[in-house]
């Protein structure tokens, strides 16, 4: 199990999405991306698209207005 | 290899962080409840989708959704309730103990409170979500009409919900245009209403059609129609489109527990208990007749009173009421009846008589109803008597030749005869 790091921070949504969707792709099931971000709206879409795909994921938030959003490939 | 689930309790589990679940858990926290928020997504539910708040007391200027979320979330944290952002997958809240398990944990409640709210259902037409919300397409006529002064608007459905709040917004826009799916003169909505749609001149009706797309720059411009009857295209310029096609609880995770209605929302009554002792349910999620985030916050503090209340009535219950130690003797009594009060030295008599040997209860239904319901004490005064923890007898007669009989039965470990 590899652990990726996603840096998006300074983002604006779709960017932080389109890259989680990508960096994910290229990793194995079990594998973990931890996707930094401080958009709220990528606290919106990226938890709304990984529940629909039904990957795990948890929330930390970092300090106020900057999340890391940890999610577990799951297929 | 499964992982191993690391088990955490608390007092009372808040699922979902919207301005409901926010307001529950701050009257949780501040009444000393080990509380926890559990929310999926952004704390502030549907709220932060909106820009502007202008109907939300206190805030004259208005407040963006999002920074009212960030006030709710604070002064919730300021008394202690406690976060975690992750979706809940599964539950189980028909017994005492609450299980309400995430990716990682299982979380044990005493109390649970549901304000998962839910979502306004959409078409799915392309470019629909370019323009959701603030951008042109709405779905609460009560919040954005105001805005909508002297524009044209559409309005997406045919039902008592679409038709009723196309003509409140015709007091402000200068047309309301429907698109009904139904050919000419059938609409969904009840007869009076449609009689009153008919009668409106700021209505006009596009019959027999349904959204092909959604066309716009920043904000939404047009909905371009099909008719349904030749397939035909028909851009109808707007500057704002209202959907009145439903709106979906998020009530999955609760099907086969907690009752639902037809329609996937959580019926509670005036005390946002559900069907299930110690769930309580608040907010868009509940049976109700308006989803507003002041309603919410109503519903949410009610809810985290009730679920205190609950808690402590529970405890009281389960720990003194129903102790196993000693033969035990509830009265169950309120203090505004003569009756029950004038009994009340006789009961301490009493208990004087068998200290050590039996121990008293005392319910005043004036504040503790539920206690009282429990116990299946319905009428006061009445009297309780219990071994080992549980019920063995209740009376209504109270002579105290009789109750001592009863306490010389139970001290003695005998069945006691009393009349009902």
């Amino acid at each position: 199990m590899t652990e990726k790091t996603l840096d998006c921070l300074g983002e604006a949504c779709p960017v932080p999405l389109i890259r989680t969707q990508k960096a994910l792709g290229e990793l194995v099931v079990g594998d973990v991306l931890v996707v930094a971000i401080d958009h709220s709206c990528a606290m919106k879409n990226i938890p709304e698209w990984a529940n629909k795909e039904g990957h795990n994921f948890e929330i930390e938030e970092v300090s106020e207005g900057q999340w890391e959003i940890v999610i577990e490939k799951s297929h | 290899m499964p992982i191993t689930k690391d088990h955490q309790y608390y007092d009372l589990v808040v699922i979902g962080g919207g301005p409901a679940g926010l307001t529950a858990a701050l009257y949780g926290g501040r009444a000393r409840l080990k509380t926890l928020v559990i929310e999926k997504g952004l704390i502030g539910g549907l709220a932060t989708y909106t820009n502007e708040i202008a109907n939300y007391p206190g805030f004259p200027e208005g407040i963006t959704g999002l920074e009212l979320a960030r006030k709710f979330e604070k002064q919730a944290r300021h008394f202690g309730a406690e976060f975690k952002n992750t979706p809940v997958k599964r539950v189980d809240l028909g017994g005492r103990d609450k299980i309400i398990e995430t990716f990682r944990t299982v979380y044990h409640a005493k109390a649970v409170i549901i304000a998962t709210g839910g979502k306004p259902r959409l078409l799915g037409a392309p470019g629909e979500e370019a323009f959701l919300y603030d951008k042109g397409i709405s779905f609460c006529a009560t919040c954005d009409a105001a805005s909508c002064k002297d524009k044209v608007v559409m309005v997406i459905g045919s039902g008592d919900a679409a038709v009723e709040e196309g003509l409140f917004l015709t007091k402000f826009a200068s047309k309301v245009i429907m698109s009904v799916i139904h050919e000419e003169g059938h609409m969904d909505a009840n007869a009076a209403a449609q009689a009153d749609a008919m009668r409106e001149p700021k209505m006009e009706f596009r019959w027999n059609t349904v959204v092909d797309h959604f066309e716009g720059g920043e904000r939404l411009e047009a909905v371009i129609l099909k008719d349904t009857s030749n397939g035909e295209l028909v851009p109808v310029p707007v500057d704002r489109c209202f959907y009145f096609i439903g709106y979906l609880p998020a009530t999955e995770l609760f099907q086969g527990q907690v009752t639902l209605t037809e329609r996937g929302y959580i019926p509670t009554n005036t005390r946002m208990q559900t069907n299930l002792d110690g769930v309580f349910a608040a907010g868009d999620v509940r049976q109700t007749c308006l989803r507003q985030v002041a309603t919410a916050v109503g519903d949410g503090a009610i809810a985290g009173f009730e679920a205190e209340r609950y808690i402590a009535e529970l405890d009281v219950f389960e720990n003194q009421l129903l102790q196993c130690e000693l033969p035990g003797m509830i009265y169950v009594y309120s203090p505004i009846d003569e009756r029950s009060r004038d009994f009340l030295p006789t009961i301490r008599e009493i208990e004087r008589h068998y200290a050590g040997r039996v121990r008293l209860g005392l319910v005043d239904t004036y504040k503790g109803e539920c206690l009282a319901a429990r116990l299946g004490a319905v009428d006061t005064p009445s009297l309780v008597f219990t071994q080992d923890g549980k019920v063995v007898a209740k009376t209504r007669v109270l002579d105290p030749d009789r109750i001592e009989r009863a306490l010389d039965a139970l001290v003695d470990h005998r069945e006691p005869e009393l009349a009902e």
